[in-house]
């Protein structure tokens, strides 16, 4: 059997988090997932995969590294959850870095591969109980991490807080009257037909994107609105951590304010 | 000890109360396993509510026939060597004379048996099959990275009773009966393996295949073949 070889891959949310955990507390944390939160798909896919391998044509990970054996989807599942699984939890730090670097940096949860799956085992689940086993023992990507207490805190992506989303539609709307005479950004206008909610960063960083959708939403005479208040962020990073709490917040949330607008279609932006 | 292993005595047990054990210890260990998971499954909020008659039977029937998926199409030989062995492996036991004599002396009624020599003709190919797939195994640096010792046994066990079933119909090289009571005990290890090994795929198959093809058509609007 041919080796897993990788570069060391150097990331605070790894290294330093992994350093203040407890083998107890690895173990605790790896089997509330797999017994209480996991157990009959979980169940079903594990003692179903006759490791064929077909799933291997799949990956965009395998065929990119020159199809490497050891970034197959099926090799993937083999070495987190299966491997946890074996060692009923009791793994080490080191092990435990391997889990958090295959499912965050090595699989990007596309599901291809259940679609090659001759049983329709959906890997990309697999992956994501990985993911969120780590991150649960805060062992994630510290971007990542940064993104999740984000959307916890400030209810958007990129620490920008309500009042501050207001302010940012405010100067908006004021640069894009240089353009288009009496342009308005509208919020809150209960009953429109377009609720468009951007992304974060349309907000913090690249406002001239949110700027070019309000021309595009003013010359069309576009019956549109944004939401003053939270909800107004399209985006959830909560998802990619597997944090289901913070995910399911975050979408109800924007949920929530297309409702409570009675809108009747949500724009997101990318 | 050889005495014994063939002796009448112990061809008479492993043909009359091994065989009860064997296919009790099959349906109910198949049951109790596709119970359980079935309750379980109870407890996932995304099972039930996903479920849809008409996109699981749109997936199964694209997995069952050959070449009906694009995965299948990728890899033609592994697809072609596959069913030949799925084929054989379901089909050969259930209609080979011999065995279909043994249900009508105990059991008093018969069915439709196959020709001797396509019976022949399976039993060769589902152990042809076998070797393809260890070939497979041993060289393909995909799955020998992901190949362990359980993948082995589990090949082995199916291949098994066809190797000692060949060898004992046509009394080849070994002596008869002790073939003849290998193979027995061999096809009743298999029946007995089935609900606690990976083989329990068998049962599984549709049940999974059932969820990501009903999960694809519903709420992804997509194929998942």
């Amino acid at each position: 059997m041919s080796k897993m070889e990788r570069k060391t891959v150097v990331d605070p949310g790894f290294d330093e988090t992994i350093r203040n955990l407890t083998p107890e507390q690895i173990e605790k944390t790896v089997n509330y997932v797999l017994e209480k939160e996991a157990a009959a798909r979980l169940k079903a896919y594990v003692e179903t995969c006759i490791h064929c391998g077909l799933c291997n044509e799949a990956c965009h990970f395998y065929i990119s590294y020159d199809r490497d054996p050891s970034y197959t989807p099926v090799a993937k599942v083999r070495h987190t959850i299966w491997d946890m699984m074996q060692k009923k939890g009791k793994v080490d730090a080191e092990t435990l870095k391997m889990y958090a670097r295959i499912g965050f940096t090595e699989c990007n949860i596309c599901r291809r591969c259940s679609m090659y799956c001759p049983f329709g085992i959906d890997i990309g689940y697999m992956m994501i109980l990985v993911r969120r086993i780590c991150s649960l023992l805060k062992v994630a990507p510290l971007y990542l991490q940064d993104q999740g207490y984000s959307h916890m805190y400030t209810y958007s992506q990129s620490w920008l807080a309500q009042d501050d989303w207001v302010d940012t539609v405010q100067f908006v709307e004021d640069e894009l009257r240089m353009d288009i005479r009496n342009a308005r950004l509208p919020l809150d206008k209960e009953g429109a037909e377009i609720m468009y909610s951007p992304h974060s960063l349309e907000a913090k960083f690249k406002t001239n994107l949110l700027s070019n959708i309000a021309k595009i939403m003013n010359v069309a005479r576009a019956d549109w609105t944004m939401p003053s208040f939270d909800g107004w962020d399209s985006t959830n990073q909560a998802m990619h951590l597997g944090d289901n709490e913070t995910m399911g917040m975050v979408e109800r949330m924007h949920f929530n304010a297309g409702m409570k607008l009675k809108v009747k279609k949500i724009v997101t932006s990318e | 000890m050889y005495n014994f292993l063939t002796s009448i005595a112990f061809y008479n047990f492993l043909k009359g109360p091994m065989v009860w054990i064997a296919f009790i210890v099959f349906i109910c260990g198949s049951t109790y396993r596709l119970v359980e998971l079935i309750m379980l499954a109870r407890k996932d909020k995304v099972v039930y509510p996903y479920l849809s008659l008409k996109y699981s039977f749109r997936s199964l029937v694209h997995w069952l026939f050959p070449f009906g998926s694009r995965n299948m199409r990728l890899h033609p030989w592994m697809t072609f060597f596959a069913f030949t062995f799925h084929i054989g492996l379901l089909l050969t036991p259930v209609f080979l004379y011999p065995h279909v004599m043994l249900w009508n002396k105990a059991w008093g009624f018969r069915w439709w048996s196959l020709p001797e020599d396509f019976a022949d003709i399976m039993t060769l190919a589902v152990i042809f099959c076998c070797v393809f797939f260890i070939i497979r195994r041993m060289f393909a640096p995909e799955v020998r990275f992901i190949t362990y010792a359980s993948d082995y046994i589990i090949i082995a066990i199916a291949a098994a009773p066809f190797i000692t079933g060949f060898l004992a119909f046509h009394q080849f090289v070994f002596p008869y009966r002790a073939v003849l009571i290998l193979h027995i005990i061999l096809g009743e290890i298999m029946l007995m393996a089935i609900p606690f090994t990976r083989l329990n795929h068998m049962f599984f198959f549709w049940l999974t295949r059932a969820h990501t093809g009903s999960e694809f058509g519903v709420f992804r609007h997509s194929k998942d073949y």
